[in-house]
This record gives C-alpha cells, structure tokens and sequence, in this order.
C-alpha cells in the first residue's frame, strides 16, 4: 500500500510514547505504517505489510536493530531489506524481499514521517512541549478542516497537531506551553478529553443532520 | 467476481452441529445467501425465499451447497475408526477470507510465533523439505512427510516431540491434518478444519477432531484447540488484503509455504475464486 503524503512531515506519534524496542502503529492520512524503535534508540517507517503474506508488521517484535513480523517471524533492518526467515535459517533472504520505508525524524518529542526526505527538517514548535496523543471519533474536516489548532486547554496555550485517518478517526498530537507546570499539564490534559467529547458531539450532530 | 457461475456454489459447506441445532432452527448465510438450518428428521436448510437445499450430515455437522454437488461429501475413513473420540469443537467467527483460514491451517512456520511454546518454540524454527502433490485421481492437495518439533504437540503431550504431519485439502474450504499420536504410536490423530463462507470476506470456522486420547476431559480437548484458533484469528484478521491473493507477486513464498503454493495452484486450477483477489491492486 503506497502511502501518499499531502504534506512534507507527518506527525504520528509523541517521543515518549516509543520506548526502545517497540513498535506501533503510525496512522496517516493514507493509511498506517509500521513505526518502530531499535533497541539502540534508532527510529524506522515501514510499510505496515510483510511481504510474505500481508500480515501487518506493526503487530510485529522489535529485537536488536530489527523488525519482526509476527506470523513467521521474518525479520527487516531499518532499510526494511529482510534479514532473515526463521523457517530456512541458512537463506540469504532475496533482495527482492522488502517493505518500503519512509523517512522518520523526531523533534522537540514529536515523531515524523515522510514518503521522501523533505529538504527542510520538520517543525521545532518552539515554545511548546508534547503533553498527550488523543484519538478522536470524528472526521478530522469536520473538527479543523484537517488543519493544526491553536487553543487554550484550561488556560494554557495549547497547539494541537491534527491527523486525520483517512476515515472517522482523527488522531491529536497535543503540544501545550513549554513552561507550564506539572499540575498545569494535568488539568490541560483533562480539559483535552472535553474537547475529545466536544468534537464527538459535533461529529455525532453532523451525522444527524 | 465474474458473471460465471462460481463453481464453489457447487460444493459442500458446513452450516451446523448437528447435535446442537435450536428449536427455532439457526439462522445463518453461505456465500451471502441467507439461510436457515432446521432441526427436525430430516434436518432441512432453507433459503429466505423458501428453496429447499441438499444437505448431509456428517462429522457432526451439517453440510448443504447452494448449488448441486457432483459428488458426496469427502471421506475422512478414519472417522469410523472404534477408539476414536469425536471431538465438536464448536464455531469461532473471523473476519477474514474463508481461504486464508484454510491456507493458515496448513502452514507450520507459523508455529513458534503465533503458538509460541505449545505448537512450536525458538530456536526450533527451521522447516525441512516435504512433499506436496495435487492428486489427480481424487483431485486433492495433499503434503506429507511433514516434520516439525513442538513443546506441546497435543493436550495428551507431557513434553517436547517432533511431530510428524500430513495435510489433506479434499475441498476449497475444508482442510484434514494427520499428526503424530502421542497416545497411540503408529496410528494418526485426526484434526480438521471445516470453514462455511458467510462472505468473502467473513467465515464461520468449525474445527473437528477423532483422537485416540481417553484421558483428557472433553472440555481441556476444547479449550486446548479453541486457543490455538484464537491465536490464529489474530492473524487473519490482520491480513492485508483479507482475500487471498492468487496471482504470483503479490505475496512472496519460500520453500516452507509449498503446501500453500499448492493449494493456490489448485484454487485457480478450479477457478474456485470465491474470497480469492485475482488481480494483484
């Protein structure tokens, strides 16, 4: 499944919710990915399908520096090459064995993709700092015509970095004010789960009408 | 799919456990027909517009086709064999292909991953060389010569064996596998698959077993073949794309996936395309 980019850099997922050796699944506007961290730190974007037989490989393990995918335990290197099959331990795997990877980078504690390596890094959000990712029922035109939203989460300046799925779901990467405090943080991530529950009620009432 | 007359119409498909039909009969569909199976002698299955279609009964369960089979349901001789217990092992419903149930069935690599430490551990993950043969005169899939270790090959099984396998696929959805019995040295357990496509894209699985164990409590023999099929569901239910790709390219296969290179050859041979891509998108 080709994943197309409408923009330069995806954001997909918070630093801190990608431990070392984990993988997830990495929602794009054109479908999923495969995002995974080696055990060493490094961060990959694969496509979410094992080339064997289409199982999704962020269901996958991450052991060392390699991804591997649940079924049969094929294993790929960051440049999503295969490494090994389990079943023939003495195969070089063919060349011709491999998932498409994306370029990944992370800043400021926001994970990004791109289908090619933009020339420009992406967004430092200065003055901001990750709180939380929410998923949100609704279709991300219906809650900011797809675009970022700048707000205030019980009263701390708030910038929202807005996802859609290409279905009902919109994904919310949750930035607030670098300075905020801890206590402040809670509350404005309280105050996100209202807007969770404002936009849902919008999504619910569009449907109706 | 075609205009054509899907020849899997004219085969036989499980809808039932015979021995636990509701008064009210159970409601259910094969290949997007409604139907529904009656209890009664004869047991009958209907279709919503009130056609009464061809059933048999056997293996505990009651098979009918949309269409009119050439032939009788497959034999499996071993389920007349004295000293076998018949196991119904019931129904578990995955949204996936009713051919990719089938050709997950047949695959072994999978063992140590999806069943880690019961079908199969690390680092015992090599797959020897078997034979695969369609065979003409009964026009079925079948592997044999199958060997695989396992840490817990059977409910019956007390520690690690290599297990010996044979595979047999006598229908498009229906699917035999003979492993070593851990109770009997020189006779084959008997676990099958039977899966009735509700769509293409959705299927009821009944698993059916005739063992040699009289030991273990009917419900450990359930539960233990009921886990395994969960832990597979999980997979094909992340298959992308849920019908199983026939054309080469789309999915690439080694020498351990020649049961499965069979078993698609067969399908396309028959053109039994139902739940099957045969364009590669």
């Amino acid at each position: 499944m080709p994943v197309e980019m409408h923009r330069d850099w995806i954001p997909v997922a918070l630093s801190a919710d990608l431990p070392a050796a984990t993988v997830v699944p990495a929602h794009t506007p054109s479908g999923i990915l495969a995002l995974w961290r080696s055990a060493s730190g490094k961060l990959t974007a694969l496509a979410d399908r094992c080339p064997h037989r289409g199982m999704r490989l962020s269901y996958g393990f991450v052991r060392g520096e390699a991804l591997s995918c649940i079924y049969h335990g094929w294993s790929y290197g960051r440049n999503g090459q295969c490494q090994r099959i389990p079943a023939h331990p003495d195969l070089a795997p063919p060349a011709a064995i491999k998932a498409a990877n994306y370029a990944a980078e992370e800043r400021n504690g926001v994970i990004w993709i791109a289908q090619e390596e933009p020339e420009t890094p992406p967004p430092a959000l200065e003055g901001f700092k990750p709180l939380r990712s929410i998923t949100v029922g609704a279709d991300a035109e219906l809650i900011a015509g797809s675009r970022d939203v700048r707000m205030r989460l019980a009263g701390i300046d708030a910038l929202l970095l807005i996802v859609g799925t290409g279905g009902s779901e919109t994904v919310a990467h949750v930035m607030v004010d670098a300075a905020a405090s801890e206590v402040e943080c809670v509350a404005a991530s309280r105050a996100a789960e209202g807007w969770r529950r404002d936009c849902e009620r919008l999504g619910r009432k569009d449907l109706a009408s | 799919m075609t205009m054509d007359r899907q020849p899997m119409i004219d085969q036989w498909y499980p809808v039932a456990l015979a021995s636990q039909l509701p008064a009210g009969g159970r409601a259910t569909q094969l290949m997007g027909t409604p139907i529904t199976v009656l209890p009664g002698e004869p047991i009958r299955v209907v279709t919503a517009d009130g056609r009464d279609l061809r059933i048999t009964v056997r293996y505990g369960h009651v098979w009918t086709s949309l269409g009119d089979p050439a032939k009788e349901l497959f034999d499996i001789p071993e389920a007349d064999q004295p000293g076998r217990r018949l196991v119904e092992v019931g129904v578990v419903r995955v949204r996936c292909s009713p051919l990719r149930a089938v050709e997950n069935f047949l695959d072994i690599a999978h063992f140590p991953f999806v069943h880690t430490d019961i079908l199969g551990a690390e680092p015992h993950t090599e797959v020897g060389k078997y034979d695969v043969e369609i065979r003409e005169q009964e026009d079925e899939v079948w592997a044999t010569k199958v060997q695989f270790y396992q840490p817990q090959a059977a409910k019956s099984a007390t520690g690690g064996i290599t297990t010996d396998y044979m595979y047999r696929v006598p229908a498009p959805t229906s699917t035999v596998l003979y492993k070593t019995c851990p109770a009997r040295p020189g006779e084959w357990d008997v676990i099958t698959l039977f899966v009735q496509p509700l769509t293409e894209e959705l299927c009821d699985v009944w698993p059916w077993m005739a063992l040699f164990d009289d030991e273990t409590a009917l419900t450990d023999l359930i539960h233990f073949q009921q886990m395994i099929f969960l832990q597979d569901r999980s997979i094909l239910e992340n298959q992308i794309p849920r019908l199983l790709p026939l054309d080469p390219g789309r999915e690439i296969p080694t020498r351990a996936d020649l049961t499965s290179v069979a078993y698609r050859r067969w399908l396309k041979r028959h053109q039994f395309t139902y739940g099957a891509q045969l364009v590669a998108q």
